[in-house]
């Protein structure tokens, strides 16, 4: 057990924590912060995603440790209000069904922006691999990260 | 109470009460015969403003106002509704919502017959309570009995509560009812004077609802909601995160926790080693739970490291030799001997078709969050059946029902997984013996291999066309699972086709399944559709038709004629194709709805398939939201492509094999085509389900789509490469393009479709279905567009 600071949503955090906790733990469990879910634990599913450093990495893969120093950018820090293109493009395109996958994969989707602002389906296409949506709303997050990617470049 | 939860999937063409009122002397009937029943069972004593106390059918009085309407405070007009001073217009939702836009849907129908300003609704959830009927969500009956029935429907809620208004409006201006109407929450009289509902709200609420036949619903052709495309209504709280599921409510002290199952189908716990879980750093408790074993921690992370220091000796109660093949085999077994078909002069064809177990995989694995203090008990849950989940906690606690909140979360999917209240047990067992609240999670391999499976099944499949192209046998003879085994007369009739079929020889077998086996997302339809729509592909060929034009001179129903011919018009039908790339038609008729949906893909030399667009059209009668249409279809097709091409649950040594999405593949962004969802309107004014409707037809345009490509008929699913591959071409270990990724973060996902095959030299013979060749390969003269 370490303490371990960190950047998150713009405000420096310290917790208590074992060193091999996951970040997505340490989200839920000690930070209060429950945006990111849980799927399967082992980096495959993509449910947990978060931004670390602005890039999208699967919040159960990454131990607190590895985030020290680092600056952690969850759904609840994209905007309060929901005003990031991301979140109004969701909303815009009506992407979520059931709605458990969809924070991790808007915070997919922002690492891919912030990568390339303007990505071509080939570019969704490997940028979104890591997750899985089981109501299958592929189609719309497609259709609203163009939408977003649109909107920056209007 | 109602009767639309527990319809049955089967329940084909149900005749669920006509709401039209153009249907006036019939509404009447049932308006009359039914009148005391719904208002009891809707209003029950309200005293205004606030005090949401409702009587039980059982007398006892308990508290069925969810406790954002306690918040919120405003008139409460009934259970369904309140209203605040300010015009906010919150709608409770009693049905859970998984997906499937329920709570939108519940939202829409009652703010259309009470005029009410969509733009200040909200939606609350309602609690576990008898009060509210059957809360279940299941077999695609929530929306088409709370639109078509009078007795039970939401019309019904929006329309009493409509009169309300006007009739304390009228009151306040001492004019006739009459002489009022309404609009945007708001009612007008005829001289232009107005009063918002939130001015009227809690004069609204002291009145007398009406007397059910004083209630007029409105003609459809006045809908001003219903049948727009609506947003739903929790997207904004799923994009900020704020959506609550039932591990995301924070109370202090929480203990977490996880479970440890038997790997072993049917396996229970012999002997258990939990001294290195209890050394683990912040573990504090190791409960047998029966059936597996339970690790709680201060936090998920230690409760997680604790399981994994399990030392569990299992019983594999005997199941250790248990295999899929074998499994299948005996189901194969299991079906009655039948000679050939022998019809003079008839071109017979014949096949088979092994559906696979299907795991449900939900994205949020079954979690249950319980809070027991004392001998009163709360639980957090996302359930598909709320009073089950209810009846659960207060037995595992030992207290009386009315003592049990069961508040119910969103649900990360359900598809027919979250019936069930084992995990609602088990949460309340280790809240009672912590003495704290304690959020309990399946891990993933738990959830998947604790699941209860779509049965495998075994699909006999024969039929003869005489030289007209006429259907002279028809044959389905199939072998599933569950618990019953031997002959299944309602299973048989279940696999009627919806075609013209004289005298179908349909005969069906139980083989109980080892394995727990359920309801998955269209139940049997999943199973029978597939192979019926196989089994009139392969007829449409030994007739040398088109199998469009085939299924179109096979059928009387308008609707079903109307979503095969829209499907395959928007889908190109008839055009021409590249080599090896394929469209299928299939369609689907249930829950009192239609769909046809072409599949078209691309068959690659090594045998992996990209799926280049799936065209539906759907036909559901009445229309609620399109937008929630649109999702259902889109959603489904997923599911169709992802269990044609790429998930299956298999059994090796007594195990089930997969343990996560990296086994359990299923199409992911890369693997998606283009969706497109036409939907047909104004073929009838009753509204059907659509929830599963997506999906039994699915299947079968791939294998359809697949034949046209390559003139292989498959025989079992998911589509493995070396079933479809160029003879001699090396294969890959699945179909789909991009397969499961192994690392969340890699980007090396092949998106592209290696070369088409050169086209054959030579040409071959037109791809038959005849015995015997079922199997193999034979390429298509005629550029794979699957038409003579």
């Amino acid at each position: 057990m370490a303490r371990h600071a960190f950047t998150l949503n713009g405000q420096p955090r310290e917790v208590e924590a074992p060193d091999d906790m996951p970040l997505l733990w340490v989200l839920r469990d000690l930070v209060g912060l429950t945006g990111a879910k849980y799927g399967c634990g082992e980096g495959v599913c993509g449910s947990c995603t978060v931004l670390v450093d602005g890039a999208a990495v699967p919040s159960c893969q990454l131990s607190v440790t590895e985030v020290r120093g680092s600056a952690v950018t969850t759904i609840e820090g994209l905007s309060a209000d929901g005003s990031h293109p991301l979140q109004r493009a969701w909303m815009a395109e009506d992407v979520p069904q059931c709605g458990y996958c969809q924070a991790g994969q808007i915070m997919g989707a922002a690492g891919l922006l912030a990568a390339k602002p303007q990505p071509t389906d080939a570019d969704i296409d490997a940028a979104m691999a890591g997750h899985v949506c089981r109501c299958g709303t592929y189609v719309r997050i497609r259709a609203a990260i163009h939408r977003a990617a649109q909107e920056a470049r209007a | 109470m109602s009767s639309d939860s527990n319809e049955p999937a089967e329940g084909l063409h149900n005749d669920a009460i006509h709401s039209d009122p153009t249907r006036d002397v019939s509404r009447r009937t049932v308006l009359k015969g039914a009148a005391g029943f719904q208002l009891a069972a809707v209003f029950g004593p309200f005293d205004g403003i606030l005090g949401f106390v409702t009587a039980h059918p059982d007398g006892t009085l308990v508290d069925a106002a969810p406790d954002a309407i306690v918040q919120a405070g405003g008139s409460r007009i009934s259970q369904w509704l309140t209203i605040a001073p300010d015009g906010t217009v919150t709608i409770t939702a009693h049905k859970g919502d998984l997906g499937q836009g329920i709570r939108t849907t519940v939202a829409m129908i009652i703010a259309e017959e009470l005029d009410a300003d969509w733009e200040h609704v909200k939606v609350v959830q309602a609690p576990a309570d008898n009060a509210f009927g059957n809360q279940g969500v299941a077999g695609s009956g929530s929306t088409s009995s709370m639109f078509n029935s009078i007795t039970m429907g939401l019309r019904t809620v929006g329309a009493a509560a409509r009169t309300m208004f006007v009739e304390a409006a009228a009151a306040r201006w001492g004019i006739p009812a009459a002489r009022c109407r309404t609009e945007k929450s708001t009612v007008i009289a005829d001289d232009g004077r107005r009063l918002t509902y939130g001015e009227l709200a809690a004069d609204a609420a002291k009145r007398t609802p009406p007397a059910a036949n004083a209630v007029q619903l409105k003609n459809a052709a006045n809908f001003t909601l219903i049948g727009r495309p609506t947003a739903h209504v929790d997207n904004a709280d799923v994009a900020t995160g704020r959506a609550q599921f039932a591990l995301d409510p924070v109370r202090p002290g929480t203990r977490y926790a996880v479970v440890s199952k038997s790997p072993f189908i049917g396996g229970r716990v012999r002997a258990v080693d939990d001294a290195a879980a209890r050394a683990v750093p912040g573990v504090i408790d190791v409960v047998n739970v029966g059936n597996g074993v339970a690790v709680v921690g201060e936090h998920t992370w230690a409760a997680l490291k604790g399981r994994a220091a399990l030392r569990i000796t299992w019983d594999d109660r005997g199941n250790a030799g248990l295999t899929s093949d074998g499994i299948m085999a005996a189901k194969a077994a299991a079906l009655p001997d039948a000679p050939p078909i022998d019809i003079p002069g008839a071109r017979v064809v014949a096949s088979t078709l092994d559906l696979p177990f299907l795991a449900h995989a939900t994205m949020e694995p079954m979690t249950c969050m319980a809070e027991v203090v004392g001998d009163r008990v709360t639980v957090w849950v996302g359930t598909q059946s709320p009073q089950s989940a209810r009846q659960g906690a207060a037995q595992a606690a030992g207290v009386p029902e009315g003592n049990v909140t069961v508040n119910c979360m969103l649900m990360g999917g359900g598809f027919g997984r979250r019936g069930g209240n084992e995990w609602v047990r088990e949460a309340v067992t280790l809240s009672k013996r912590l003495g704290a609240p304690v959020k309990l999670l399946y891990p993933r391999d738990e959830d998947m291999r604790t699941d209860n499976f779509r049965p495998a099944s075994h699909h006999r499949l024969r039929g003869a066309v005489d030289a007209s192209g006429r259907i002279v046998a028809w044959q389905h003879h199939l072998a599933s699972g569950g618990s019953g085994n031997g002959p299944n007369q309602n299973l048989a009739n279940q696999a009627r086709p919806s075609y013209n079929i004289a005298s179908p020889d349909l005969q069906a077998v139980g083989v109980g399944d080892p394995l727990s086996v359920g309801a998955w997302r269209s139940v049997s339809h999943s199973q029978i559709n597939p192979a019926n729509e196989v089994l009139m592909d392969m007829l449409a060929h030994a007739a040398s038709q088109d199998p469009l034009a085939f299924r179109l001179a096979n059928l009387t129903n308008n609707r079903l004629r109307g979503v095969l011919e829209l499907a395959a018009e928007k889908a190109g039908w008839g055009t021409a194709l590249p080599p090896r790339v394929g469209r299928g038609i299939a369609a689907c008729a249930a829950w009192n709805s239609y769909v046809a949906q072409v599949v078209e893909l691309e068959v690659a030399v090594d045998g992996r398939i990209k799926v280049r667009r799936v065209v539906a059209a759907v036909d559901c009668g009445q229309v609620i939201n399109p937008l929630g249409v649109k999702a259902q279809i889109e959603g489904a097709s997923v599911d169709g492509l992802s269990t044609a091409l790429g998930a299956a649950i298999t059994v090796d040594g007594g195990r089930v094999q997969e343990r996560t999405f990296a086994e359990y593949v299923w199409f992911r962004m890369a693997d998606t085509p283009p969706i497109e969802v036409h939907i047909l309107t104004g073929k009838s004014s009753s509204a059907g389900g659509m929830g599963e409707l997506g999906y039994p037809a699915m299947p079968a345009a791939v294998i359809n789509a697949v034949f046209a490509a390559t003139g292989v008929r498959v025989t079992r699913l998911p589509i493995q490469p070396a079933d479809v591959a160029l003879a001699g071409a090396p294969t890959p270990v699945s179909t789909a393009v991009s397969t499961a990724v192994p690392t969340a973060v890699s980007t090396a996902v092949p998106t592209a479709v290696p070369p088409t095959a050169p086209p054959p030299t030579t040409v071959p013979p037109r791809p038959t279905d005849g015995p015997g060749t079922s199997s193999s390969k034979v390429f298509l003269p005629w550029g794979g567009t699957g038409r003579p």
